[in-house]
């Protein structure tokens, strides 16, 4: 989805930044100050998330701001369904996360797709 | 704690995203499919308590899930195979397997249960995880309302394309009640059809936070204040933390 999103806008992303994490040559608006706050929400690192979230607010504005913790409390609740579930990892995007992306990604290496444990 | 969702925010919060909030907490202390609404109160409640169970930490840190010993901590209101569904998906989702999957079955929790669990897992961490990320005190949990629960079991479940049993769009009938925004719906909605309640349930909240099912594919649109790769850059870094593969 990463992918689709940035193709349609003319930009390239290297995947691999999904599990190794992104460098500042991503070519998204203030993606390290969001990257930042999602690691830092996942952690449960209170410290950590405030920092985080002061500088978003500060590029970002309130409505951004908002609209970031929305979207990463989404995908809190979107991983537990498909991982409690089993659901077919191989169909996510409508099955455009195809085994070449889902290796560079990273993916591969998850304990679902590698069989563990 | 607040008995209100985002109450004493100080951000402006869009009003369908508290709205979202305050019908997925009515939904959650209501009765449901499989459970009454005291029970999914008292699911969401251990949903909160495994955040800080010793043995979670103990599992999540060790190479293999299935080498540690020991019991989760507990509020002692659920039964054991209930509370360790609860436990492991809530800390360790990344991990799970079939086998641990079927063990759940094998220790009693039904089918239906455990996929109306997995759903409030799922509702209680977004509006959790949405609150602490914002720097808010958690909503107070609601009080559950009294009923039975309504035990419909969609009649073309079939265990096929997942660990549970699910409604493919072409097998889901009238009586199970609006369930897919279009037939192409993806796998993530389906995972939780053989509750459709908690396919409603969830998908309300969920678009409210991520996107509605008409946008997810429009790739050059945002009805976000953030851009599209914004997003997927969020919802790609957070599912990766979680070894999600999906």
């Amino acid at each position: 989805m990463l992918r689709e999103s940035m193709q349609i806008k003319g930009r390239q992303v290297d995947v691999r930044g999904v599990t190794a994490g992104f460098d500042e040559t991503v070519d998204i608006p203030n993606a390290a100050a969001l990257v930042e706050f999602a690691e830092a929400v996942v952690m449960r690192d209170e410290t950590r998330t405030a920092a985080a979230r002061g500088a978003l607010l500060a590029v970002l504005g309130e409505a951004g701001l908002v609209d970031a913790a929305a979207v990463i409390a989404a995908f809190h609740g979107f991983v537990r369904i498909a991982d409690a579930i089993g659901i077919p990892y191989e169909t996510a995007a409508r099955g455009s996360d195809a085994p070449e992306i889902r290796e560079r990604a990273g993916v591969n290496e998850f304990p679902r797709v590698r069989g563990e444990p | 704690m607040p008995t209100q969702s985002f109450a004493g925010s100080p951000f402006p919060v869009r009003p369908d995203l508290t709205e979202a909030h305050e019908r997925a907490w009515a939904a959650i202390a209501a009765p449901g499919t499989w459970l009454t609404g005291a029970q999914r109160v008292a699911v969401s409640a251990e949903i909160r308590y495994a955040r800080d169970c010793a043995h979670c930490a103990r599992i999540k840190a060790a190479l293999s899930p299935n080498t540690v010993e020991g019991a989760h901590d507990t509020l002692g209101t659920l039964g054991a195979a209930q509370a360790e569904l609860v436990h492991r998906v809530v800390t360790d989702p990344g991990r799970l397997t079939e086998k641990w999957s079927a063990s759940m079955l094998a220790k009693g929790v039904s089918e239906g249960e455990y996929v109306e669990i997995v759903g409030l897992v799922a509702m209680v961490m977004i509006m959790d995880t949405c609150h602490r990320a914002l720097g808010l005190a958690l909503r107070d949990l609601p009080a559950h309302a009294a009923g039975e629960p309504s035990r419909y079991r969609p009649p073309g479940a079939r265990k096929k394309a997942a660990w549970l049993p699910l409604v493919e769009p072409e097998d889901a009938v009238e009586s199970d009640g609006p369930l897919y925004p279009n037939p192409k719906a993806g796998y993530i909605y389906r995972g939780l059809s053989l509750v459709p309640q908690a396919v409603r349930d969830y998908t309300a909240l969920a678009n409210c936070h991520y996107l509605p099912g008409e946008y997810v594919y429009q790739f050059g649109t945002s009805i976000r204040a953030i851009e599209r790769p914004q997003v997927e850059i969020l919802a790609a870094r957070v599912s990766a933390m979680h070894q999600c593969a999906y």
